[in-house]
This record gives C-alpha cells, sequence and structure tokens, in this order.
C-alpha cells in the first residue's frame, strides 16, 4: 500500500438502496423456490418499485390474487416481496409468502449489520493505519533532524575542542608570564642588592685607587729629584701615613673579595631563573622532580618570609619523563599560595617519596586553610580569593592541567584553620601522555 | 445530518449516545427499545461486542413520516467508551446531529466523565462540528445505585455548562425517556431552525415528537 491509495471512507449511517444490500443471487433461489410451491409470478421490488429478481410466468396476472410485504432497512420500507397466486389452487401461499418475507428480512439485517461491521473495521483499520504511517513519518523525520544535529554538533564539538585548546595554551602562557610578573619583583630586589654594593665597592676602590697612584707618583718625584735613601725614606713613610694606605690595601682586599660574591650572587640567580624557567627546553626529558622543587623554593625565596620554617623531606626520586618547565611552574603555583597563608610565623613542609608505582608529592602549610564552601570550586578557571588584581584565578587550575597531562592527579586537603595539604601523585612510568 | 433530498422530501438525522465506558449507553437503547411502540422505530441493531462491552456501536432507528408527507429518519447510535476505541467513537461522531452524553454517577466515575467529555470535546472539533451549537444533553445513569454522587453535587458541577443534566436509571427504565425527548426536541429546534421543518415542510415538532416518542401499549 502506498500514500497514493484512495481512501476507502464510510459515513456511519449513510442510507443506503436494498440493491446494495441483498443481491439477486440471494434472492432469485428463494424465489424460485417459491414459485415452484404454487404462485405463478414472485419478485423482489425495491424503493422504487422496480424489480431486483423475479421469478414465474411472464404472463397477464388478471385474476390472481396479489400480496406484497414490505422489507424493512432501519425501520423504514425499503422494498417489497410481491407475489400473483391463485387462491384455489394455492390456499396457503400466504403463509408461504410470510415464510419467504422473513427469509428475505434476514438476509437484509444480517447483510447491513455484517456490511456496517466491514465499514467500521475497516474506517477504524485506515485510521490506525493512517496514524502509523503519521507516526513513522514524525519519527522519520526527527530522526533524521537528530541526525543533521548530531553532525552540526560534532563539527561544533570540533571547532570548540581546537579554540579551547588555543584559548588554553594562551591561558598558560599568561599564567607563566604571571608567575614571571611576581617573580620578577623578588628577583630585582636580589639583583639590585648586591649589584648595589658591588657598584658602591667600586666607587670606594676608585677613591682607593687615587690614594695608590698618589703614592705611587709620590716616589716617582722624589726619585727624579734624586731624592738621598734616609730623607726619601722618611719622606714616603710620612706620606704613607698621611693617605692611610695600609688601611685602603687591607679594605681594597675586602672590597674585591665582597664584589666578586656580589657578582656570583647575581650569577647564581639568573642561573635559578634561568633553569626554573627552561627556556632552553622544551618537551619532556627526564627530570629530577626533588632539583625541581629545590629551584622552585629558590626562586621563591624573595617572596619567603624571614621567620619561614622550611622543612624539607625529599627521598631520592627516579628521573621521571616530563615537561620541567610545566613541571616546576605547577609547583611554583602550589608552594606560592602555600606561601601567601599566613604572613608570619609560616611552616612549610615539603616531601617527596615513592608509594608502590607513584611517587608522592606533599607540600603542606599551617596557614589560614580553605573553607569548605571553597574547596569543590579551587581548580575552577578564573576562580580566587584574592584581590581583583592580585590573582587571576588560573593557578591551580593549571597546576591541575599540568599534574594531568602527565599522567597524575592533584589532591587539595583543608582542614579549615590548621592548614593545607597538597599531595600530587605522579606515575613512576611517567611520560605517557 | 446523514441525507437531506429536498426533492424526495426525505432526511435522515443522526444522534449519538456518548459517555465514558460501562456509563449506560447500551442500556439507554434497551429501554427505549422496550419502551416505545413498535410503529415508527426499527429493532436495536447491536453489532459485535465482546463480554457486553460495545466495540462498534449500536443503531437504532426510528422513521416518521409528517401529515405532508415529509420523512424523517432518526438514527440513534452509541459508540464503545472504552478509551482504546477513539477512532470508532470519531466515526460514529461524523455528522452528529444531537449529542446524550451518559455520564457515570458513581463516586469512582467522576474523573472517567471529565476525562469523556473531554475527549467528546476533542472528537467534535476533529470531525468538524462545533459543541456550542450541537444539542447536547448530559444524562447521569445509575442513579439506582447506593454509593452514586448527590444530584445537587452534580448540579453545582455542571450547571455552569448550561447544559440540560437529567438524572437517570437505564436499567431500571426511568429518566430515559426524558433524556431522549430533550435531545429529540433540541435536535428538532436546531433542525428546524436551520431548514425551515415546520414553516417550509409542514413538520409539526409536537406531532414529530409524540410520533417518535410513542410508548408502547
Amino acid at each position: 500500500m502506498n500514500m497514493d491509495t484512495p481512501q476507502l471512507s464510510f459515513i456511519v449511517g449513510e442510507e443506503r438502496r436494498l440493491s446494495a444490500i441483498i443481491s439477486r443471487a440471494e434472492i432469485e433461489p428463494l424465489l424460485r423456490s417459491l414459485v415452484k410451491a404454487g404462485p405463478v409470478w414472485a419478485a423482489v421490488v425495491d424503493e422504487d418499485d422496480l424489480p431486483l429478481a423475479r421469478q414465474g410466468v411472464d404472463a397477464p396476472l388478471q385474476g390472481y390474487r396479489q400480496i406484497r410485504h414490505d422489507l424493512i432497512v432501519e425501520a423504514e420500507a425499503r422494498g417489497a416481496l410481491v407475489m400473483a397466486f391463485d387462491p384455489q389452487l394455492c390456499p396457503g401461499a400466504d403463509s408461504l409468502a410470510l415464510l419467504v418475507r422473513d427469509a428475505l428480512q434476514l438476509t437484509v439485517t444480517n447483510n447491513l449489520k455484517r456490511m456496517l461491521t466491514t465499514e467500521m473495521h475497516t474506517t477504524v483499520v485506515q485510521e490506525s493505519y493512517d496514524q502509523l504511517m503519521e507516526t513513522n513519518r514524525q519519527l522519520l523525520e526527527s530522526e533524521g533532524r537528530y541526525r543533521e544535529l548530531a553532525l552540526e554538533l560534532e563539527r561544533k564539538v570540533e571547532e570548540r575542542t581546537v579554540e579551547l585548546q588555543k584559548v588554553y595554551s594562551r591561558m598558560l602562557q599568561q599564567e607563566k608570564l604571571a608567575a614571571v610578573g611576581s617573580l620578577a619583583a623578588g628577583m630585582a630586589h636580589e639583583i639590585n642588592n648586591p649589584n648595589g654594593f658591588v657598584r658602591s665597592n667600586l666607587e670606594t676602590f676608585g677613591r682607593y685607587f687615587q690614594k695608590m697612584m698618589d703614592m705611587v707618583q709620590y716616589y716617582q718625584l722624589l726619585i727624579a729629584s734624586n731624592t738621598p735613601l734616609p730623607r726619601l725614606q722618611q719622606d714616603t713613610e710620612k706620606k704613607r701615613r698621611e693617605l692611610k694606605l695600609d688601611f685602603v690595601i687591607a679594605d681594597t682586599r675586602d672590597l674585591l673579595e665582597q664584589s666578586i660574591t656580589g657578582s656570583d650572587r647575581i650569577t647564581r640567580i639568573v642561573a635559578d631563573l634561568k633553569s626554573f624557567s627552561h627556556v632552553d627546553e622544551s618537551g619532556i626529558s627526564d627530570t629530577d622532580l626533588n632539583a625541581e622543587l629545590e629551584r622552585t623554593l629558590s626562586v621563591l625565596a624573595p617572596q619567603i618570609a624571614a621567620d619561614t620554617v622550611i622543612v624539607r623531606n625529599l627521598q631520592p626520586l627516579p628521573l621521571v619523563g616530563c615537561n620541567p618547565g610545566l613541571m616546576s611552574q605547577a609547583f611554583f603555583n602550589i608552594i606560592q599560595n602555600a606561601l601567601l597563608s599566613r604572613e608570619t610565623g609560616l611552616e612549610l613542609q615539603v616531601a617527596s617519596r615513592i608509594e608502590g608505582d607513584e611517587i608522592v608529592i606533599e607540600i603542606n602549610d599551617n596557614g589560614c586553610g580553605i573553607p569548605a564552601d571553597n574547596l569543590s570550586r579551587l581548580f575552577e578557571p578564573f576562580f580566587t580569593t584574592r584581590e581583583v588584581g592580585s590573582g587571576t584565578g588560573m593557578g591551580l587550575t593549571v597546576a591541575r592541567e599540568i599534574i594531568g597531562s602527565a599522567g597524575g592527579a592533584i589532591e587539595i586537603v583543608s582542614a579549615g584553620q590548621s592548614g593545607t595539604t597538597a599531595t600530587i601523585r605522579l606515575p613512576l612510568a611517567a611520560g605517557k601522555r | 445530518m446523514i441525507e437531506f433530498d429536498e426533492q424526495l422530501q426525505r432526511m435522515v438525522l443522526k444522534l449519538v449516545y456518548y459517555g465514558p465506558a460501562l456509563s449506560g449507553k447500551t442500556t439507554n437503547l434497551l429501554a427505549l427499545h422496550d419502551r416505545l411502540s413498535v410503529a415508527g422505530r426499527g429493532d436495536l441493531m447491536m453489532l459485535d461486542t465482546t463480554e457486553d462491552r460495545t466495540i462498534y456501536f449500536d443503531l437504532l432507528p426510528f422513521f416518521y413520516c409528517a401529515p405532508s408527507g415529509m420523512k424523517i429518519k432518526l438514527k440513534v447510535y452509541t459508540v464503545p467508551g472504552q478509551v482504546r476505541h477513539d477512532a470508532t467513537r470519531k466515526a460514529v461522531l461524523q455528522r452528529a446531529d444531537g449529542v446524550v452524553f451518559v455520564a457515570d454517577s458513581l463516586a469512582a466515575g467522576m474523573s472517567v466523565n471529565f476525562e469523556s467529555f473531554d475527549n467528546l470535546e476533542k472528537n467534535l472539533s476533529m470531525v468538524g462540528l462545533a459543541i456550542e451549537q450541537l444539542p447536547l444533553v448530559v444524562q447521569f445513569n445509575k442513579r439506582d445505585l447506593p454509593d452514586v454522587v448527590p444530584e445537587d453535587e452534580i448540579r453545582a458541577a455542571w450547571g455552569p455548562t448550561g447544559l440540560p443534566v437529567l438524572m437517570a436509571s437505564a436499567l431500571k427504565g426511568w429518566g430515559v425517556l426524558e433524556t431522549f425527548r430533550e435531545i429529540v426536541a433540541l435536535t428538532f429546534d436546531t433542525v428546524n431552525a436551520r431548514y425551515g421543518l415546520t414553516a417550509r415542510y409542514g413538520v409539526e415538532k409536537e406531532n414529530f415528537l409524540s410520533e417518535i416518542l410513542k410508548v408502547a401499549a
């Protein structure tokens, strides 16, 4: 069946002619039997008195008695059985006629009933079929729509993934810049301090150098004027004391030593920074996590209050394949949070150890702790409790990303006011990304 | 209206007994069949039923011939009340000239009454009939039973609809003729207003009613 099939439609109660209800083939056997029993002629006529079927002689019917019995369709006479007979020859014709009429009436009623049932059944089946087709069509349509949506969605997800990756790497860069910014302030002081006294020492040394030159010129002058030796000894001794050369020479030695120490300090700071940032490296390399922790502590040194107690419990660790620059960034972000947890009396514990097939790094402070409400939001991007402008809200987000991409996990536990512990777990066989 | 042939002076009208399952629609028709004179009415035709529940419809036809020669056939149908037979209900409802809503008086039947009435409203609009213009009578059946909702409660709930509400017990046979008279009269008025049964075809309402509602001797 297809949609072009003409629909059968019935109106329940529609009027129908007798000829539509009973057929000639159903009437004729009855009439034939009737005529055989005596009557000369019998017929069934419809509502317009036109015969549907007839039996018997075609002769004129004068002289015969005629009877007519109506056939009832839905309370209305819609045709009749008519019959002609000779009452002399056929005395039982009246009851015969009634018998045949009853048989016809029963057929009519039963046929009508069957027709109505069939029509109603067909209507219901047709409607159910139409409904099913319609439901099917709607389902197919919505399936198509969903398939389109799914494709579209996939495409959008891909687009957004690429976008997110770009944003993420930009964000990582910014976070790095932020860390460098906060480092720079401390570093500037650390470098300016030795640089300052090296410069001041050089200035002092310049004055000492002038004094030494004066002494040398005085010798040259006395020698040029052939001054006798005893006099020369006497005068130069006097000049030496005048110029305080003994002190100048001793102090010069100290100045130079101090300056070299200062210069060395600057060299070391620059080396720390450089190794912390791993500017020379990129990608994954075998990394000593303990060394990274030390470096991080060392570059953070300017931000560490003087009364801070740092407890290191770093157990030997095997080299781990990871991106050391990123890993030190993660340590930096976590340790910096610990440093900010308390203004004075901070006790910072940094521990590393092996547990099963994992490396565990614990950073613990005795600071202000984290309110329970905030614990679940710690790693949320841009979530920060610091004043506007002083925190990006990305520190822990970035830390988790870095540790996660090295196949590890970070967990932060805070017992309210009694400090916070960040636990980092990295697989020993790291390097799988 | 099923049919109107001006030349033949023949009109075929349709009345439908609607309502929830087991509210007594067929019983109404049986009671009419029993109480009304065989003259002018046909036999009650009951299409197949299962366990006494109508699955297609029942039909009780009436035939009236006015002194003027105008013939009016009135076909009275029931619909199956069960929810699943909605397609049948819709088919029977087509071209109806009047509807009797047979409601169940039992307290448990109140929500199904409303559901069925909603269904009637929906199906009427689907077959293109406006419920506001259609002669509609509500019958609360089974008043002979003990656990029925009191009449004043029913009237309070259904009064605002403005529909004629009648009480009946189709099983005991009372209220059935009154309901039928009400719907036949309303339907006559509506058809008369539109086709001029009295003015143009000489059909008198009282004569029509008394012929259709002729009680068996």
